[in-house]
């Protein structure tokens, strides 16, 4: 083919790809705000082949589905539910389904009156003019076709604004569970957080699909902004379906003294790419980022996270995990990027990750863009099998392989979950990489 | 019955034959101690009757109450009652001493068909081997061999081994690394564990263990073979006189 003939058709394929428009809901900012995402995404398009940023994935199984977006949202069976479910936890739990809210699946009972949350779709007059406002502030930032995508199609979303100085008491689950379609389809999950000045809560949000003969595409954005001084804790689980697609970009904006942590915890789907910008903008404004990654068979996870030092004396903490089983392949790439102003930066990146058989392969790379003087940046990557030494140790005392296999692998996935600062979060995440490792072995290892 | 009964074991490891015919039989009650210059292949023939991987078994058997071992993985081997007690044990990171000590014990009650412990009883059972080898309660809450001085990963060696009640115990290189009164303390507690029934081997370069826990039999391990078998008065003689001296007996 020439070079021509590869534009035309390049171009033909992007015009099949015209973005789903979600409804406005007879909210003026929301229809234009849609109509600027079309144009962005029209301009754009999905990320290129040869793009830096995008060139360890293989995007076409996305590019080239027909995902329909959902019209009705279906049924989730009770025990499906109560998979994913962390009501019985401790938690407050806000469900949608298909991308619409669920109240009658949703148990925010405390959570009116200490904080306000409004779904996008119901929000009405001054409330919706306010997520309006917010809408988009953050997630410019990173700039993509699967963020404009999100802003032109998403059905609802959360928004939760936590008032000055409220600490949350609970931890807040945002449930988003994809039901079994009889086409492929994709949902555009959104979730907003205005956390104000010294307000303090743990937010989590699970993806989930139901096992389907079709395959689905979560393309998620959340958007956070995070107060003076508050504290905020973030986690996002994936645990979608073995055939789902999954692509999120999210945006934090650290104020002044503001401290935020992030998991980004990732056991399902075919192929996931995390995109994780924070950016710390005033000074002294904290950030720990996290992520745990358990993949086997044939999955692909890309993690690309950002470490956006604008102002001085911030310090950051990355610390990503990554065990790779079967023929799972993992991508991490963390960019610290510290901007002129941004004296007195501190900050210090590792990525490690356990190869569980000799198919799987993980790209691990740091890219630093330091044009501060006075800064303090470290990275280390490691990646190996796991220890024969370590595993014929336990083993020499009675230990089986399997079991053997599980502690080793997850005492290495320890460290990132004692990060977890929420003790009820923490309690789940151990017990749901505990289950996944063992699983693991018990296929790998077969007992 | 003999407890362990080796003969004519051959091994190799990376290609290379390290073991070259060894015969050793210990019966029920016995100590026996494996001496002999570096690199002689002492630390070998205990990795392959543990089971360790990449050591390649050419020839030969090794028979455990009657049973050939060698194709039995290292976590049966020790379900079956044999203990390694490693010359440089491993530091695992992230792991506790006591989940991973509860899961021992319960592996191989389970395997003896007898009814796993609950926590209850895990702590009684330890709580009385820690005093009996002096040690610190908070060292059950600690990785294992993390951050350790040699001597205390040689008296947790000891100490595992004690709580886990091995019929055949080997010790490779036990007493390196300890001073006199962490030697006296690990050697009371293998002491502790003679009896009529348990096989004690000690794999020791030097005679000086041999002092606190005394041999039935010595035997002397050079190039891959046992060229040598005595009583405890063969340990002292090579103390005197070197291994030098075999090599001309020889
Ligand atoms: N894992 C191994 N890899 C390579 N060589 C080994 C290994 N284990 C032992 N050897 C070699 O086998 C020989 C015997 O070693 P070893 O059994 O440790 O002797 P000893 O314990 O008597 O000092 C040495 O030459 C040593 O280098
Ligand atoms: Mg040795």
């Amino acid at each position: 083919m020439t070079q021509m003939a590869q534009a035309n058709d390049q171009r033909k394929k992007q015009a099949l790809h015209t973005p789903i428009v979600g409804p406005d809901y007879g909210s003026k900012w929301l229809a234009d705000f849609r109509e600027a995402a079309v144009n962005l995404f029209n301009r754009i398009g999905y990320p290129k082949a040869d793009d830096e940023q995008w060139r360890f994935i293989n995007l076409s199984p996305i590019t080239q589905t027909a995902f329909q977006p959902v019209v009705e949202p279906g049924a989730v069976p009770p025990a499906e539910l109560a998979r994913f479910s962390l009501a019985d936890r401790g938690f407050y739990e806000l469900v949608f389904v298909d991308g619409l809210f669920s109240p009658a699946l949703s148990s925010s009972r405390g959570l009116v009156g200490l904080i306000e949350f409004h779904n996008f779709k119901d929000a009405v007059g001054g409330h919706s003019e306010r997520i309006g406002r917010y809408l988009g502030h953050e997630l410019p930032t990173i700039s993509n076709g699967f963020a404009a995508l999100n802003a032109a199609g998403f059905a609802d979303g959360m928004f939760l604004y936590l008032p000055a100085g409220v600490a949350v008491d609970k931890p807040i689950h945002i449930l988003w569970i994809t039901t079994a379609h009889r086409r492929p389809v994709v949902v555009f999950p959104r979730l907003l957080i205005n956390a104000c000045s010294q307000s303090q809560a743990t937010v989590m949000q699970t993806f989930a699909s139901l096992n389907s003969d079709h395959p689905v595409l979560t393309n998620a954005a959340t958007e956070v902004i995070s107060g003076r001084d508050s504290q905020l804790e973030l986690i996002a689980v994936e645990r979608e379906a073995p055939q789902a697609f999954h692509i999120t970009n999210q945006a934090i904006h650290v104020h002044a003294g503001a401290n935020v942590q992030t998991l980004a915890f990732n056991s399902g789907a075919l192929l996931v790419r995390n995109n994780l910008n924070v950016h710390l903008a005033e000074p002294f404004a904290q950030a720990t980022i996290n992520g745990l990654t358990i993949s086997s068979g044939n999955q692909r996870v890309d993690n690309h996270t950002t470490l956006d030092h604008a102002s001085e004396n911030c310090p950051s903490h990355e610390l990503y995990k990554t065990l790779l089983a079967g023929s799972a392949a993992g991508v991490f790439r963390g960019k610290i990027l510290v901007r002129p102003d941004a004296q007195k930066t501190d900050s210090k990146q590792t990525s490690k990750t356990m190869l569980l058989s000799d198919q799987a392969v993980m790209n691990s790379q740091p890219q630093l863009e330091i044009y501060a003087n006075d800064v303090k940046c470290t990275h280390g990557s490691t990646t190996g099998p796991i220890d024969d030494e370590q595993l014929f140790y336990l083993q020499s005392r009675g230990v089986s392989e399997v079991q053997a296999r599980s502690l080793l692998t997850y005492a290495f996935a320890g460290d990132v979950l004692n990060r977890v600062l929420n003790p009820a979060a923490r309690e789940y995440l151990s017990q749901l990489t505990s289950d996944c490792l063992h699983q693991l072995h018990i296929d790998a290892v077969g007992s | 019955m003999a407890l362990l009964e080796v003969k004519n074991l051959h091994a190799k490891v990376l290609g290379r034959e390290i073991l070259k015919g060894v015969d050793l039989t210990i019966n029920p009650g016995e100590v026996h101690a494996i001496m002999g210059p570096n690199g002689s292949g002492k630390s070998t023939l205990a990795s392959v009757l543990a089971g360790r991987e990449n050591y390649e078994v050419t020839d030969g058997t090794a028979l455990f109450n009657g049973k050939d071992i060698l194709d039995l993985s290292p976590d049966e081997r020790a379900c079956e009652g044999l203990f390694l007690a490693f010359q440089y044990p491993v530091e695992i990171p992230g792991v506790s001493t006591s989940y991973f000590l509860k899961a021992a014990v319960n592996a191989i009650r389970k395997y003896r068909g007898e009814p796993e412990l609950d926590a209850m009883d895990f702590l009684k059972l330890i709580k009385e081997k820690m005093k009996l080898l002096e040690m610190d309660q908070s060292f059950m809450n600690r990785s294992i061999n993390e951050g350790f001085s040699g001597g205390e990963k040689k008296r947790n060696e000891i100490f595992q081994m004690t709580v886990l009640d091995p019929q055949l115990c080997i010790l490779d290189e036990t007493d390196s690394g300890l001073d006199i009164d962490a030697l006296k303390i690990v050697s009371q507690g293998v002491n502790a564990l003679r009896n009529s029934t348990r096989g004690i081997l000690l794999v020791t370069h030097y005679q000086r263990l041999l002092n606190y826990i005394v041999p039935d039999f010595v035997h002397v391990l050079r190039d891959g073979k046992i060229i040598k078998s005595g009583d405890k008065s063969l340990a002292l003689e090579l103390e005197a006189k070197g291994y030098g001296w075999l090599e001309n007996a020889a």
